[in-house]
């Protein structure tokens, strides 16, 4: 099913959570709401779903205004941030739930509702736990029973809710590409919300990036990454250094004195050498390095005393053998100018 | 504790057990004076002159008159109390509106409220001078001095009861799982039955019992608007009274035998509950 979210608008008092959203879901994606919390991404959810009313505006399932569908009759499979599993239920009943309260006539057989949550067990790899209480799992089979509990309804789309929020990094990390991997199995169309910009990148067909109740850019991994339409998108997804700058016969050059241009460049986007290399270049000290990991990452000082980040491959790092306390240049090979610089937020 | 580590036998340790000595004989002395001894006093004096005088007591048809009222209040007021309960909780613990605050003070009225004072609001309400009396009597309704007042008093006096029990509850659990009920397709009555209930059946059962017992002792609110006519009006609490008042102690102290024991009934049902949702608590740690 395909989801069109037209010019939403919401407040809580005098806070406006959404402002005039426009959104397209397409059939069959997983789509992620990447924003800061308090930008709307999960408000925006729930008005998908049914579980909160916009106050303009319209949400069309397949083309077909919902307004006047209730949250039962939508059929979305929500998967909540912090699970919402009943904790009175076995893991089994979790998952049955919403075959069991169907009308008569619509009910499966009780074989059939068995047959069926036995398969989604096995799907989420928790068969062997279906009599246990949800207080009894780890928070990523708590997670699991969930989807679980979601998709036993056959949704025509599923919501989540910062679905790894809650669970530590390693977790995060397979649940992410078991999330991918199922929904490239079901097909259905999902969409979830998310402040990680790693996840979202990692495993959505497409993002929307969102920002104080409005959606700053829509677009796959790679464009919003690589071809951010605003400074904020561009702060937000990776880390950034902020300059000011101006440009210069197409090139983006760093001032030292405000501009009223913001020049944003990426940490691996700046390189550090002992000579100065071409025209625009700065001077900096270097005041931290941080060598483990697949990058070395360089915290200096700038001449004009601010801190800059740079993050360079481990064999370059070796070959330079740069040391604490050393004065080096440092040169922009890649670099972003916004003129409007409404969104940056200092760094 | 204590005795588990190691040096059990400093000084140190053997003078905190002495404050423990002491601490725990306190209670025991206070307990003993305050509740056993009249508790066994109560038994004591009923069985005075053996079981057939104790057994009689309850063939007078002005006892049997207020244990079956007493039993009547209850009935009325517990069902009520739980309808109110539950719906007061439901709405303080999952809803914002104004006047929340203002409502959850209203429900602690009866606590800080003495009962007298609650009786004597009834009549100045409903009795013969009271704001709504002469219209009630125009009608042939009587409400003070009649059943229908002492239902009213034991409702006044019991709603916080249940009420108290969930609000705290159902505040902590939030909406979730009743919003994850919906978008399962449950409807309203069906998430109710299904969700909200079950995750605070042990706090109600426990309002119940609380309320229940406070409903069938309740005196003083009572005592106002009853007009104490024998085999009519009088409850159990109120029956001990005119029982010892007219020296008729053996009477008297086997129905305040009836009240002790359904105290001690509802202290036995309530540890059990207390047990049995601890021990659904320690599952869920």
């Amino acid at each position: 099913m395909s989801i069109a979210v037209r010019q939403i608008t919401k407040k809580f008092g005098s806070f406006t959570a959404l402002n005039s959203v426009d959104l397209d879901i397409p059939r069959g994606r997983l789509v992620a709401l990447l924003g800061p919390s308090g930008s709307g991404k999960t408000t925006l959810l729930r008005i998908i779903a049914g579980l909160e009313n916009a106050d303009a505006g319209s949400v069309e399932f397949d083309g077909q205004d919902v307004a006047d569908r209730t949250v039962r009759e939508r059929r979305v499979g929500f998967v909540f941030q912090h699970y919402a599993l009943f904790r009175h239920m076995t893991v089994f009943e979790n998952v049955a739930f919403g075959l069991r309260v169907r009308s008569r006539k619509s009910r499966p057989p009780s074989a059939e509702i068995r047959r069926r949550v036995g398969e989604l067990l096995d799907l989420i790899q928790l068969g062997t736990q279906a009599g246990r209480y949800p207080s009894q799992l780890s928070g990523g089979q708590r997670q699991r029973v969930a989807l679980a509990r979601a998709l036993a309804v056959e949704p025509s789309v599923l919501l989540l809710d910062e679905p790894f929020g809650a669970l530590d990094a390693k977790v995060r990390m397979e649940l992410r590409r078991w999330l991918r991997q199922l929904h490239d199995d079901v097909g259905v169309t999902s969409v979830f919300v998310t402040h990680d910009q790693d996840e979202a990148l990692e495993v959505a067909d497409r993002v929307a990036v969102m920002n104080r109740g409005r959606i700053e850019q829509v677009g796959s991994p790679d464009e919003v990454y690589h071809r951010p339409a605003t400074s904020f998108v561009y702060n937000f997804l990776g880390n950034v250094n902020l300059f000011h700058g101006r440009v210069d016969d197409g090139l983006a050059r760093v001032h030292s004195e405000p501009t009223g241009d913001i020049v944003f460049v990426r940490p691996h986007a700046l390189e550090i050498t002992r000579q100065p290399l071409g025209a625009n270049y700065f001077r900096a000290t270097i005041k931290h390095i941080n060598a483990a990991g697949p990058f070395v990452k360089v915290e200096a000082k700038t001449e004009w005393g601010s801190a800059i980040h740079v993050e360079m491959p481990q064999e370059r790092f070796r070959a330079m053998g740069l040391l604490k306390g050393e004065e080096v240049f440092v040169t922009p090979r890649d670099a972003a100018v916004f003129s409007d610089d409404r969104h940056a937020v200092s760094a | 504790m204590v005795n588990a580590l190691p040096g059990a036998a400093t000084p140190a340790i053997s003078e905190s057990r002495a404050v423990r000595w002491v601490l725990i004989g306190t209670s025991v002395v206070f307990l003993t004076v305050f509740l056993l001894a009249p508790l066994a006093l109560i038994f004591a004096t009923a069985l005075a002159h053996g079981v057939l005088p104790y057994l009689r007591s309850f063939t007078n048809p002005d006892t049997l008159s207020a244990i079956r009222l007493t039993l009547l209040a209850a009935v009325i007021a517990v069902p009520a109390n739980l309808v109110f309960g539950v719906s007061a909780a439901w709405a303080i613990g999952k809803f914002e509106f104004f006047g929340k605050s203002l409502l959850i003070s209203l429900i602690d009225l009866p606590f800080s409220v003495s009962p007298v004072v609650a009786g004597l609001t009834y009549v100045l309400l409903f009795g013969a001078q009271g704001v709504f009396g002469p219209w009630l009597s125009s009608h042939g309704v009587q409400i003070i001095f009649a059943v229908p007042g002492i239902v009213l008093a034991t409702i006044f006096v019991t709603f916080p009861f249940i009420a108290r029990e969930l609000l705290p509850l159902m505040a902590a659990q939030g909406n979730d799982e009743e919003e994850a009920a919906l978008t399962l397709g449950a409807g309203g009555w069906q998430t109710f039955l299904r969700v909200t209930l079950p995750n605070v059946k042990w706090a109600l059962l426990y309002g119940v019992i609380l309320c229940n017992a406070r409903a069938m002792g309740e005196f003083g609110a009572v005592s106002v608007v009853s007009g104490h006519i024998r085999g009519l009006t009088d409850t159990m609490p109120l029956q001990i009274e005119v029982l010892y008042n007219d020296y008729q102690f053996v009477p008297a102290f086997a129905v305040a035998s009836l009240l002790a024991l359904l105290a001690l009934a509802t202290l036995v049902v309530k540890s059990i509950v207390e047990w049995r949702a601890g021990q659904l608590h320690g599952e869920a740690a």
